[in-house]
């Protein structure tokens, strides 16, 4: 049988720096076996285990959309604390590391199909929602889906990630984006200023035949829920993605689970009706 | 003696002197009794002295303590404990190395007769036990009752226990028992440090071999309250998990080593071992060397220094400057 | 249990059959370790435990090791999986209590599954043959009554024994079972009416031994709707957190993953060494700390919680079965007399 503990080496193509602080940065990984590649395909949502061997593994978010043959992106923040991000940061161009995955449930896609998509994101937690985003402004499959609006906010304009992409999309008359930074940090700032859930209650387009996504810091996601359900969106259309300390990934090892439900197997994406069914333990 | 053990309890909570008590109840199975805590007056009559109150009730008195987040006035609790001699000198060392604020403890010192080890009966599987003044009766489940005397039943480091009292309390119960002698105490590891070295070595390979990296050792010792063990860090990391012996050699040694100058002799650890790892022949040899050069034994005085967490002008420095 | 042939076998006789089987297998019996009993590699010339009550750490740790490494990687970062030192044989686990038993059945759900599988524990799973010896003596902690078992329990053995004093009778449970006795034919009689009348007298009496009866059947329910319960504030306050309870449970499974390097690798970039895996309790506190110091289950409480509603209502959510078999190890080995037992009955008793 296969063996899932096992990674699958990649090497680094090409790393971009994403932040002023410089501690979050975007690699993309290239499939040292072709055959590994092309078992590597996954849906928008889903994460991976990045394998460093000798230091160990974490699971990050695919941040490239299905549709990128090339390569794969993750987007990762070093943390002190963390062995694996400390070292990752430290590498280079043509390091080989290893990827574990895809795993999890990932964004039910065909379920956002003809609707509108409202996608919220908060610092750097827009890796998912930037892969969601890729995949939809596609040309196969941009005509699937209706009005798409993009409402991204961070601590400050430093701290936004994916700018480059960002203005481009910006350019384009299929998607409205959003941007906003709680303090303009004394640089020459254009767009809004305001906490996320503030600028959705301003500007937010109405919840009718609407999905929400919404990824952040948990202290976001929690703010903003209340105003999506005050713009009429009920909780079945509420996305989320959660975080949790992981191991396996695959739901053996007994602790990235909430209630009953395993984050890395039955997770990360839950509405927010599920997660008023489980116990509040996040 | 347990009624006075309530009644002074019942003052303490009547005079709002105290918030919490930790005491012991009845545990629920023979030759077992059980930590509880108690916060409500009508929970003072469940509370129980006897010899099977084995477990060192300091442990967990650094949890009340820890700095809460976002609540930085929060009022610290007032707690009430029952000390035996073991239990108060581990509260000692736990005020020296200001884990615990002295005036938020009130300490019962309780003289006490030893207690009894249950790894000493076997094989037999005790239904019911009663304690009858010195002697234990036991019940096996073929219905046969046997009395065993309790001095044979006693855990060895409280055979020679040397402080059957705490020596800092707020108020002390009980009679003073008999002590035995300081030579007796020290009997098991002057025998052990005969030995050559290679059957030492042999030795403590075979015993810590046993262990299974459970951390009950650690959990259950008071001084092991580190937020994060030196055994569980990751940068950097100095041992793996795993119960290879080398990762369980260099858990043991430096656990153990940690303890030095620290270690009161409580036997929590002893106890707490599931694989009945011969742990005391390791920690006590440290207790005695500790005594020999620096002439100090912890637990007995709130205002000596421990040796090994003091600097001197005058203490020796050729270590660092001529390695 | 109706209409199955029982096969004889003196005890004698079984020390010879699993000398002549060494070859064939790995096999595991219970022996005597300074007054406790353990499941150790069977010697020939040694002799079996018997009588023993149960071991102390369950024997989930043949086919589920306190560690056992997941692969080696070498300087070139190639990666060679380990495949489970059976030296080609199979295993087989000899002498095992029904509690443990069924244990293995819970375990084998956790570990194989439809979406991923674990070829660790698997491989050795398939190739392992499992017979059990029903309990003439359960404990005065034993509880297996209270969660659907009993003394003679067949879930997740292939073949049950019974020790009628000289003699062993053998039941077949599962074809495995069968073909095991078939194979083996020559070492066994055919058992005899009155040696399964003394079998039958003999497993009433145990089943009356057992008076440890907690009535726990609404146990999920019940729980499905009290998270937030009052009486978890009080129920973790003596907890070490020491995991002496899940290391010896035979269901708990929890585990770490870990990498070992080899320090006199040359180049520090690439180094050689392993990828191994090793018990874990969800009952530490680092257990579920986040890098970013975020911790969801920051005391004791979350975490006795946690390893109450596992057991008891997020297992029988996933799996359909509550993961405790009463064997009473938790109990027994507590250093603080936290009783398994007690906590339910307060659980089932609060309003």
């Amino acid at each position: 049988m296969s063996n899932p503990y096992v990674p699958m080496p990649v090497t680094i193509e090409k790393i971009v720096i994403e932040n002023k602080v410089r501690d979050i940065k975007t690699f993309d990984l290239r499939f040292n076996d072709k055959k590994d590649a092309d078992r590597f395909k996954f849906n928008c949502g889903q994460f991976a285990e990045i394998s460093i061997l000798g230091v160990g593994e974490s699971p990050i978010g695919i941040a490239s959309s299905p549709m990128d043959e090339d390569f794969v992106q993750f987007t990762v923040k070093k943390y002190p604390t963390g062995t694996v991000t400390s070292v990752l940061h430290n590498l280079c161009t043509g390091d080989v590391i290893g990827v574990r995955g895809p795993y999890g449930n990932g964004f039910p896609m065909k379920e956002f199909e003809g609707k509108n998509l409202l996608i919220i994101g908060g610092g750097f937690a827009l890796t998912t929602l930037r892969s969601l985003t890729k995949y939809i402004l596609h040309k196969k499959n941009r005509q699937c889906f209706k009005d798409i609006t993009l409402l991204y906010g961070a601590r400050g304009p430093g701290e936004l990630i994916y700018r480059s992409e960002l203005d481009e999309w910006d350019k384009r008359d299929d998607i409205n984006i959003i941007l906003t930074v709680d303090d303009r940090c004394g640089l020459d700032w254009k767009g809004c200023v305001g906490m996320v859930p503030n600028v959705l209650k301003e500007q937010a387009p109405g919840s009718k035949d609407c999905i929400a996504l919404v990824c952040g810091p948990f202290i976001m996601v929690k703010y903003t829920i209340p105003p999506l359900l005050d713009l009429g969106f009920i909780p079945e259309k509420i996305f989320t993605s959660l975080e949790m300390r992981m191991k396996c990934g695959i739901g053996k090892c007994g602790r990235c689970n909430i209630g009953s439900k395993y984050v890395c197997k039955d997770g990360p994406v839950f509405t927010y009706k599920e997660l008023q069914g489980m116990p509040n333990e996040y | 003696m347990i009624e006075k053990i309530k009644e002074t309890v019942k003052k303490l909570f009547k005079e709002n002197k105290i918030d919490i008590f930790i005491g012991y109840n009845e545990g629920t199975l023979p030759l077992r009794s059980t930590p509880c805590f108690i916060t409500k007056p009508e929970d003072i009559e469940k509370l129980v002295w006897n010899s099977y109150c084995s477990n060192n009730l300091a442990v967990y008195l650094p949890r009340f303590f820890v700095p809460q987040q976002g609540a930085k006035d929060a009022k610290l609790p007032r707690i009430g404990i029952l000390a035996k001699g073991c239990d108060g000198r581990s509260i000692v060392g736990l005020i020296k190395e200001h884990q615990i604020p002295r005036e938020n403890i009130y300490i019962i010192g309780i003289h006490c007769g030893g207690m009894i080890d249950t790894k000493k009966i076997k094989k037999v599987d005790i239904v019911a036990a009663e304690e009858k003044n010195d002697k234990v009766l036991v019940e096996d489940e073929d219905k046969r009752k046997v009395e065993l005397k309790k001095e044979e039943l006693l855990a060895d480091m409280c055979k020679t226990c040397q402080y059957t009292a705490p020596v800092v309390y707020d108020i002390l119960l009980g009679k003073e028992k008999q002590k035995t002698s300081k030579e007796d105490r020290e009997a098991f590891i002057k025998e052990f440090e005969k030995k050559p070295l290679e059957e030492r070595w042999k030795y403590f390979q075979e015993q810590i071999s046993k262990c299974i990296r459970c951390n009950a050792c650690r959990q259950a010792c008071p001084n092991c309250y580190c937020k994060e063990c030196f055994a569980d860090q990751t940068k950097p990391k100095w041992i793996g998990p795993t119960n290879d012996i080398s990762d369980v050699m260099f858990y043991q040694i430096g656990r153990i080593f940690h303890q030095a100058g620290r270690c009161v002799d409580c036997g929590a650890c002893v106890r707490a071992c599931p694989m009945d790892v011969d742990l005391r022949v390791f920690t006590y040899k440290l207790i005695k060397d500790v005594k020999e050069f620096f002439e100090y034994e912890a637990g007995v005085s709130l205002e000596e220094n421990p040796p090994l967490a003091t600097f001197k002008q005058d203490d020796k420095q050729e270590f660092i400057t001529e390695p | 249990m109706e209409n199955k042939i029982f096969k004889l076998i003196k005890k004698k006789e079984i020390l010879k059959l699993l000398e002549s089987l060494t070859k064939e297998y790995n096999i595991f019996v219970p022996i005597e370790d300074n007054g406790d009993a353990r499941f150790s590699e069977f010697k020939s010339g040694q002799d079996i435990y018997w009588d023993y009550r149960n071991t102390k750490i369950s024997p989930k740790e043949i086919l589920f090791p306190q560690a056992e490494t997941l692969f080696c990687f070498g300087p070139e970062a190639e990666v060679k999986s380990e495949e489970p030192a059976s030296g080609g044989k199979g295993y087989l686990i000899f002498g095992i209590r029904p509690c443990d038993a069924k244990a293995i059945s819970l375990l084998d759900k956790v570990f194989g599954g439809e979406d991923f599988e674990d070829p660790y524990y698997l491989e050795r799973r398939k190739k392992t043959t499992v017979i059990s010896l029903a309990c003439n003596k359960p404990q005065i902690d034993c509880f297996c009554t209270s969660l659907n078992g009993k003394p003679d329990n067949e879930e997740g053995a292939d073949v049950i024994l019974f020790d009628l004093g000289e003699d062993i009778l053998a039941g077949a449970v599962t074809k495995k079972g069968e073909k095991f006795i078939e194979k083996q034919n020559k070492w066994f009689e055919d058992a005899g009416q009155s040696d399964v009348a003394k079998k039958d007298k003999i497993m009433d009496l145990s089943l009356k031994k057992i008076k440890s009866q907690i009535d726990i059947q609404n146990i999920k329910e019940r729980l499905d709707n009290d998270f937030t319960a009052s009486f978890w504030d009080e129920i973790h306050q003596k907890c070490l957190g020491c995991g002496i309870c899940t290391y010896f449970c035979p269901t708990c499974h929890c585990f770490d993953i870990t990498d070992e390097i080899n320090p006199k690798a040359a180049d520090s970039k690439t180094p050689k060494g392993k990828r191994v895996r090793c018990w874990d309790s969800c009952m530490y506190p680092l257990f579920t700390l986040h890098a970013s110091g975020h911790n969801p289950r920051p005391t004791y409480k979350e975490r006795m919680r946690q390893r109450i509603m596992h057991k008891f209502n997020y297992c029988p959510e996933n799996y359909s079965e509550i993961f405790c078999v009463g064997c009473g190890r938790c109990v027994r080995n507590c250093p603080v007399n936290i009783d398994l037992r007690e906590m339910l009955i307060s659980i089932e008793s609060t309003k």
